[in-house]
């Protein structure tokens, strides 16, 4: 790691680069950017075509529990990692299997547990902590650059390559059971099975870019680098990488900027990623086709 | 896919057989004392009004139903059931093509990575078996419903099912279309040999093209050829109007 960082300050240093990447800190950022960007933008074409964005949302709030079990259990204030990612997949996964056994809806589910697991997070963090550190609550909720260590990063990237390879292989059944479930099982899918499997690579990817982008914003760069994607393309394989450049320019973009703002990096993203939405609504006129798309039925 | 009992092709001609088929779902039963056969190479039509159990049969038949009584398949090769479902519910506004959605189901390699170029050839070959291989660059959820009930169909019979599952297939379309579906469904039995099972409304095109038609109300209240089902006394019997 030492040494890559030493290569980055030192383009820094000799003006390739921005002063800003002279600092460590940043450079963990670039990192984090480049390797979260496009998973995020890839596995958001997914979360938008089973409309699951407040699932996400659900994920980055339950983090706010996940550190507090994690800090009750010993780990360093730095490294919750296994209350973290421990208490996000319980949460996720429990509210699949909620879904699929009773007859509540999505949307009712999403309701009942996305407030819970802040508000409780909050109480259970006050009473480890035995303080309310409004610092603690603010790192989690809006992402802390600063905070993102070697681990994180090893972490990341680790998580970053099994879900980036298995989630591509796995894409067209994952798309499918999104898509229309009742089909993919007729076709021999499992979409019950396959819809697990995306919720766990979901909840890792998303808990790992918690740190940079934080789990009040997170949802934004699931969802709105797809969203912006939609409004000019023209078939699912565009769809798809028009989504993941989108999301890594914002993720890179974002962060190069937050090096120039006294501004969290995530407020930052969330700038840029709504840039290229925005950008994309008025270019739809000129590259989508929102006459077809919207056709009758 | 599914597992069905593997035999030879039997004696009286059947491919598929219900008996006593029941299913019960929170205490109610759908579904009670079903007998039908379905023959090779015929078109049998499931008709009865809203809510007496023909998808729930259907969806026994597919295997995802728990369910008492006997399903026999009498398949002698692939064992494959082709199936068009009722009404897809999906987000219209998903930049999903035809050619996405056929090679969504077709094919490994995941679509965001394959070239399209060298795939279009085989899935234009798919579309064309239902007339619709102009369809390939159009999104989905801009097509019309008989537009998208021919691609479905093209799906379905890729690769060559022994039995063809269509739950309502004539729904959403217009009088045209109806034609068109009618004239394509013969052709599949009359010249590729295709034994199709469908749940249908349109009485009138049932009469047209159904060699057999079984009238269910959770159990099985007619069952035999589309001119005993001519006399009106008897559909008003059935659809309970008399």
């Amino acid at each position: 790691m030492e040494l890559i960082y030493e290569i980055i300050s030192g383009w820094a240093k000799a003006g390739y680069m921005p002063a800003i990447f002279e600092h460590t800190f940043m450079i963990r950022g670039l990192l984090a950017a480049f390797i979260i960007g496009p998973l995020l933008g890839a596995i958001g074409t997914v979360v938008v075509t089973k409309k699951l964005s407040f699932f996400t949302q659900t994920i980055g709030n339950a983090a706010m529990s996940g550190v507090a079990i994690g800090l009750m259990f010993g780990e360093p204030v730095d490294g919750t990692y296994a209350g973290l990612y421990g208490f996000c997949l319980i949460v996720a996964l429990l509210m699949t299997f909620v879904k699929n056994r009773s007859r509540l809806s999505n949307d009712t589910i999403i309701g009942v547990v996305l407030a819970q697991v802040l508000g409780i997070g909050i109480i259970m963090m006050i009473i480890v902590t035995s303080q309310f550190n409004i610092h603690q609550v603010e790192a989690i909720l809006f992402g802390s650059l600063i905070t993102l260590n070697d681990t994180d990063i090893i972490a990341l990237a680790g998580a970053a390559l099994v879900v980036g390879i298995l989630f591509t292989f796995s894409f067209n059944r994952i798309m499918l059971a999104g898509f229309n479930s009742i089909l993919a099982k007729a076709r021999g899918f499992r979409p019950v099975l396959f819809e697990y499997i995306f919720v766990t690579f979901m909840t890792i990817v998303v808990v790992s870019s918690l740190k940079m982008i934080g789990a009040l914003l997170v949802l934004v760069l699931v969802v709105v680098p797809a969203a912006g994607a939609q409004n000019i393309v023209h078939n699912l394989r565009q769809f798809v990488w028009v989504s993941v450049i989108f999301s890594t320019i914002s993720t890179t973009g974002g962060l190069l900027l937050s090096g120039f703002l006294p501004v969290p990096s995530g407020a930052v993203i969330v700038l840029v990623s709504s840039i290229l939405f925005y950008g994309s609504l008025l270019l739809k006129p000129f590259l989508g086709r929102a006459g077809v798309s919207q056709g009758e039925l | 896919m599914l597992s069905p009992t593997k035999n030879s092709i039997s004696a009286n001609g059947d491919l598929l057989e219900v008996r006593n088929l029941a299913v019960s779902l929170g205490g109610n039963k759908i579904l009670d004392k079903v007998n039908l056969a379905v023959k090779h190479g015929t078109i049998h039509a499931l008709i009865g009004p809203n809510g007496a159990g023909k998808t729930t049969l259907i969806r026994s038949i597919m295997g995802g139903m728990p369910h008492q009584g006997l399903i026999r398949f009498l398949f002698t090769g692939n064992g494959r059931i082709g199936y068009v479902p009722q009404l897809l519910e999906f987000d219209h506004s998903v930049p999903i093509t035809v050619f996405d959605f056929l090679s969504l189901m077709l094919q490994t390699t995941p679509v965001f990575l394959s070239r399209r170029r060298n795939k279009r050839a085989g899935i234009k070959r798919i579309l064309a078996a239902t007339d619709c291989e102009h369809l390939i660059d159009r999104l989905v959820g801009g097509l019309s419903g008989g537009e998208f009930r021919r691609v479905l169909l093209a799906q379905a019979l890729t690769p060559t099912p022994e039995l063809l599952l269509l739950d309502e297939p004539a729904s959403n379309v217009d009088e045209y279309g109806v034609r068109q579906f009618e004239e394509m469904l013969v052709n599949l039995k009359q010249n590729h040999g295709h034994s199709i099972l469908m749940v249908g409304h349109d009485l009138q095109m049932i009469i047209r093209i159904a060699d057999r038609i079984t009238a269910i109300n959770r159990t099985v209240t007619f069952d035999g050829s589309a001119d005993e089902l001519q006399d009106p006394t008897m559909v008003a019997r059935l659809f309970g109007l008399g």
